[in-house]
């Protein structure tokens, strides 16, 4: 027994170096294989990423054969699937932070970006960017046929009939709030700056001007007058790709999803009596409403803030608080619950969400055309 | 008397595993008659009913088990090296008991940092360990984990190599043991309750710190990340799916863990006893 | 001679040195990132550009520098983080009162305690936010959660570690149940209640960081997040690491002087 114990007590202590001893030698082969590969950068900047001519669909097949596409997912990845399809590879893709450390570290070849964002953080040289100028390209989605809607303006249901005319003054002021800011980005970044977002100057400026295009230009990059129009044709084009690419676990939720049609997810009637108003709207249901952004507060966002500031919200005879995004209860929880009275998703995230169970519907359309590309660095 | 004693443990034993069963069954039933829900306040769709989880769980079995797996590997793996990093680190504050135990004073102070302000910095200086995708998310998840594991066990393992009963050492000197044996026969044994103890903090730590640096984790893989992906896309069900799952998976290790600090520490407790 | 010696052998010479050493490593790394990395400030940057960001002047938003930032959302999530805290040391102390007066409400909760604990707080959040419609009070109420298990598991050990003959005493003395929780159980499990409130004071914080990030509003786990989302500068985040473990060991601290205050006897025997 005693003889017994002792041999055990030996096994415990030689397992025990055996672990560290793993520990160490990983350790050492994971610092021996990043010298190696810092040594392969310097060796193969000739030839290493893409030549400037190079097709897109040459590109997107040698990133999936390489496993180096990279999306945010959590609802973000649809644009990209249809695009990895539609030139007949896997829907697969790496996981990208929200940072662009990963396409700058060459872990990511072909790396997700919006326009007025992280492709601003690539190309510029102002604080925080990464400075690669010309050095980098990218993938249009819109130009692929594969754009699916972007930032809108939702509520529940329920919420836009129980109070059709606070619904419609939210719109009315809310538009007239991004016609302002497209006609003067460079004022609305500054008003977004002062109400409290951290963006630098530098970039929220950048930011400004590149949402003033996606607001202002359809899919086909023909110009909208109408701010906020819901077009039948994109609308329709992003619920198929939905229909394909949501990939729902839940066999009643998947079901529903395919039923779906455009009538379960929009309503354009809010936004017709808003334009016809002329800002003059019946009592309303009520007067303190919230709204909540699907990201950071920034440029991207300029038109609430901007209605805010110059007080159109006011003028309707609304009192507005703006509710910041990008934490993990989405901006569609957050309505449905009641939390917020409205929010501003990607239509996509509107489709599962109602695929899952909830009742909402979009009022307004802001971005008329995808943000999304795909950004690679090409060989000097 | 012996016999008796055994018998009573035993008793006991059923009733602390049928009380929670029973209550459990009390509120399963609640939940799917939807009271729970008028109780909450809440309703079936952010707090979906048993059945329709449980048959979310049935048709993706496949691909749960695939996440689970890539979690338990992460959390195992880490509790693994964790808690022999953290024994060792006792072992060292003991020998030097001056240095080490204000080095485990410094080391403890890591547990006030944040999982999520942990998870992204390991990311990044992971990023060169591999060149494939998931070992090194892998290798960086599992070192979170390691780091949350370390702290409980090297305090604990400290304490049990220093807590000694009373006399016992004076009794092994006045054998002219030496340090070796002390060490071994002495210190080692009675720095068993102690290892169990930190394990018990240890092993839910390892699944929580599991599935939340799997959020930040670049390959998209296991349990946790599952839950914020539904959560963020409003997937209630599929959401509560995964959190059964994460739950499953909490209840089975801790159960093993228990299971083996019976058989380890029976045999030993009355030793100590006799000592 | 003897006093030299001293100092340079007391307690606080070791943490210093402990200190001195961890940033020797943190050094070496930063310096083999920053001539491997073209981002280094993102990876890890040396500590002293962490400290110049502290004293940087720049305004990162409109009317704050970036410390300015970290230590008013300190504030916010610090608050938060005390009510949690409270609201889960009465629940938890509560808790463990009532399994000690009944075992079957110990062997019922026990088990689901430990469950709650590994109930992602993801899972946990959208149907707190439905009950209570206010996200601020769910933060509140998840941080009370997510602290009240240390706290109850303590002070239930603290009530079992009494001595059969204390009781059997208090019983000869026909002392009647609340003179007996009084007198004896509630003061002989203070030490252990207060390991309950060590552990669970630096967890109330990291909790309120880590719900802080489940929406937009204020607190250092939104700005955390925004920070490394790259919305301002990646400094706020580096900063927010060291805050958030100095006011993680600060409150370990302010529990350990409560603890002094209470019961400063207890302290003495030990």
């Amino acid at each position: 027994m005693k003889t017994n114990k002792n041999k055990m007590m030996k096994l415990c202590a030689l397992v025990l170096v055996a672990a560290m001893v793993v520990m160490v030698f990983t350790s050492c082969s994971g610092s021996k294989s990043s010298e190696a590969s810092t040594d392969g950068t310097a060796a193969t900047t000739a030839g290493k990423y893409y030549a400037s001519d190079a097709t897109a669909e040459s590109i997107v097949k040698d990133a999936a054969a390489k496993g180096k596409v990279g999306n945010w997912g959590l609802g973000n990845e649809y644009e990209i699937q249809a695009l990895l399809s539609k030139f007949g590879q896997d829907t697969k893709y790496l996981s990208q932070a929200f940072d662009m450390n990963g396409f700058d570290d060459d872990s990511i070849l072909l790396a997700s970006a919006m326009t007025y964002n992280e492709l601003g953080l690539v190309k510029n040289s102002y604080k925080g960017g990464y400075k690669y100028g010309d050095g980098v390209k990218y993938i249009d989605m819109n130009e692929q046929g594969v754009a699916m809607l972007e930032d809108n303006l939702f509520t529940t249901k329920k919420f836009a009939t129980e109070n059709p005319n606070t619904t419609k003054a939210f719109i009315y002021a809310t538009l007239k709030g991004w016609e302002y800011a497209c006609a003067n980005p460079e004022e609305a970044a500054e008003i977004v700056y002062k109400s409290g977002s951290s963006v630098s100057t530098e970039h929220q400026a950048y930011m400004a001007a590149e949402v003033k295009k996606l607001v202002e230009t359809d899919t086909t990059g023909s110009a909208v007058k109408n701010y906020g129009n819901m077009d039948e044709t994109a609308m329709q084009q992003t619920l198929d790709l939905a229909k394909k690419y949501i990939k729902l676990s839940d066999s009643t939720a998947a079901s529903k999803l395919q039923t779906l049609t455009l009538n379960d997810i929009r309503d354009t009637s809010y936004l017709k009596d808003a334009a016809a108003s002329a800002g003059k709207f019946g009592k309303l249901e009520k007067t303190s409403v919230k709204v909540q952004l699907k990201w950071l507060p920034q440029a991207q966002f300029m038109g609430y803030y901007v209605a805010l500031s110059k007080g159109y919200y006011k003028d309707v005879g609304l009192t507005v608080t703006i509710v910041p995004g990008g934490g993990d209860i989405g901006e569609t929880t957050a309505v449905n619950s009641g939390q917020v009275d409205f929010g501003v998703t990607w239509v996509s995230n509107l489709i599962a969400a109602n695929a899952g169970g909830m009742n909402l519907v979009e009022v307004a359309q802001v971005f008329q055309r995808s943000g999304l590309v795909l950004v690679y660095k090409i060989n000097k | 008397m012996n016999k008796k004693k055994h018998r009573k443990i035993t008793k006991d034993s059923v009733t602390s595993v049928l009380y929670p069963l029973l209550f459990g069954a009390v509120i399963v039933v609640l939940w799917q008659t939807q009271i729970l829900h008028k109780i909450l306040g809440t309703d079936t769709f952010v707090l979906p009913l048993p059945d329709r989880i449980f048959t979310i769980i049935g048709d993706n079995m496949g691909a749960i088990m695939e996440n689970v797996k890539a979690t338990v590997i992460v959390s195992l793996g880490g509790l693994i090296l964790g808690s022999a990093l953290g024994y060792l680190l006792g072992m060292i504050a003991m020998a030097f008991p001056k240095w080490g135990a204000g080095g485990l004073t410094v080391v403890s102070a890591f547990n006030a940092v944040p999982i999520i302000a942990i998870a992204p910095i390991l990311n990044n200086l992971t990023k060169d360990f591999s060149e494939d995708a998931n070992t090194r998310s892998m290798i960086a998840k599992t070192l979170v984990v390691t780091i949350t594991c370390t702290v409980a066990m090297s305090i604990n393992a400290f304490r049990g190599f220093t807590e000694l009963k009373p006399f016992s050492l004076d009794l092994m000197k006045s054998y002219a043991a030496n340090k070796a044996t002390i060490f071994f026969k002495l210190r080692v044994p009675n720095s068993l309750p102690y290892v169990f103890t930190a394990l018990r903090v240890s092993v839910p730590a390892s699944i929580i710190s599991a599935l939340v640096s799997e959020y930040f984790a670049e390959y998209i893989i296991g349990v946790g990340r599952q839950i914020r992906e539904n959560i963020v896309l409003a997937q209630y069900a599929t959401a509560w799916a995964y959190i059964v799952v994460a739950c499953a998976i909490g209840i089975v290790l801790y159960l093993i863990l228990l299971f083996a600090e019976g058989i380890l520490l029976k045999n030993r407790r009355p030793r100590w006893k006799s000592v | 001679m003897n006093q030299i010696k001293k100092i340079v052998q007391s307690k606080q010479m070791v943490t210093f040195a402990w200190i001195i050493g961890l940033v020797a490593v943190w050094e070496i790394i930063a310096s083999y990132v920053e001539k491997t990395k073209r981002t280094p400030d993102n990876v890890l940057p040396h500590l002293y550009q962490i400290v110049e960001s502290v004293f940087s002047p720049d305004l990162v938003n409109g009317s704050q520098t970036a410390i300015q930032i970290v230590l008013s959302n300190a504030g916010i999530t610090l608050f938060r983080a005390a009510i949690g805290f409270v609201i889960g040391t009465a629940i938890g102390f509560l808790l463990a009162l009532l399994m000690n007066m009944f075992t079957a409400a110990e062997k019922i909760a026990f088990p689901y305690l430990m469950i709650i604990q590994m109930i992602p707080i993801l899972g946990m959040a959208p149907i707190v936010l439905a009950i209570t419609k206010d996200i601020d009070t769910s933060r509140i109420v998840i941080a009370a959660i997510l602290t009240f298990y240390p706290v109850a598991t303590n002070t239930l050990a603290g009530f079992k570690s009494v001595e059969k003959e204390k009781h059997e005493l208090m019983y000869s003395l026909a002392a009647r149940k609340r003179d007996i929780y009084k007198k004896l159980l509630i003061p002989s499990c203070m030490p252990y209640f207060f390991t309950g409130l060590k552990i669970s004071a630096p967890m109330a914080i990291t909790a309120s960081i880590l719900v802080d990030t489940l929406q937009g509003g204020g607190g250092l786990g939104c700005m955390l997040s925004q920070s490394l989302k790259h919305a301002m500068t990646i400094y706020v985040f580096w900063q927010i690491v060291f805050v958030g473990a100095i006011i993680g060991i600060l409150s370990y601290a302010l529990m350990t002087l409560l603890e002094r205050l209470v019961s400063p006897n207890k302290k003495a025997k030990r």
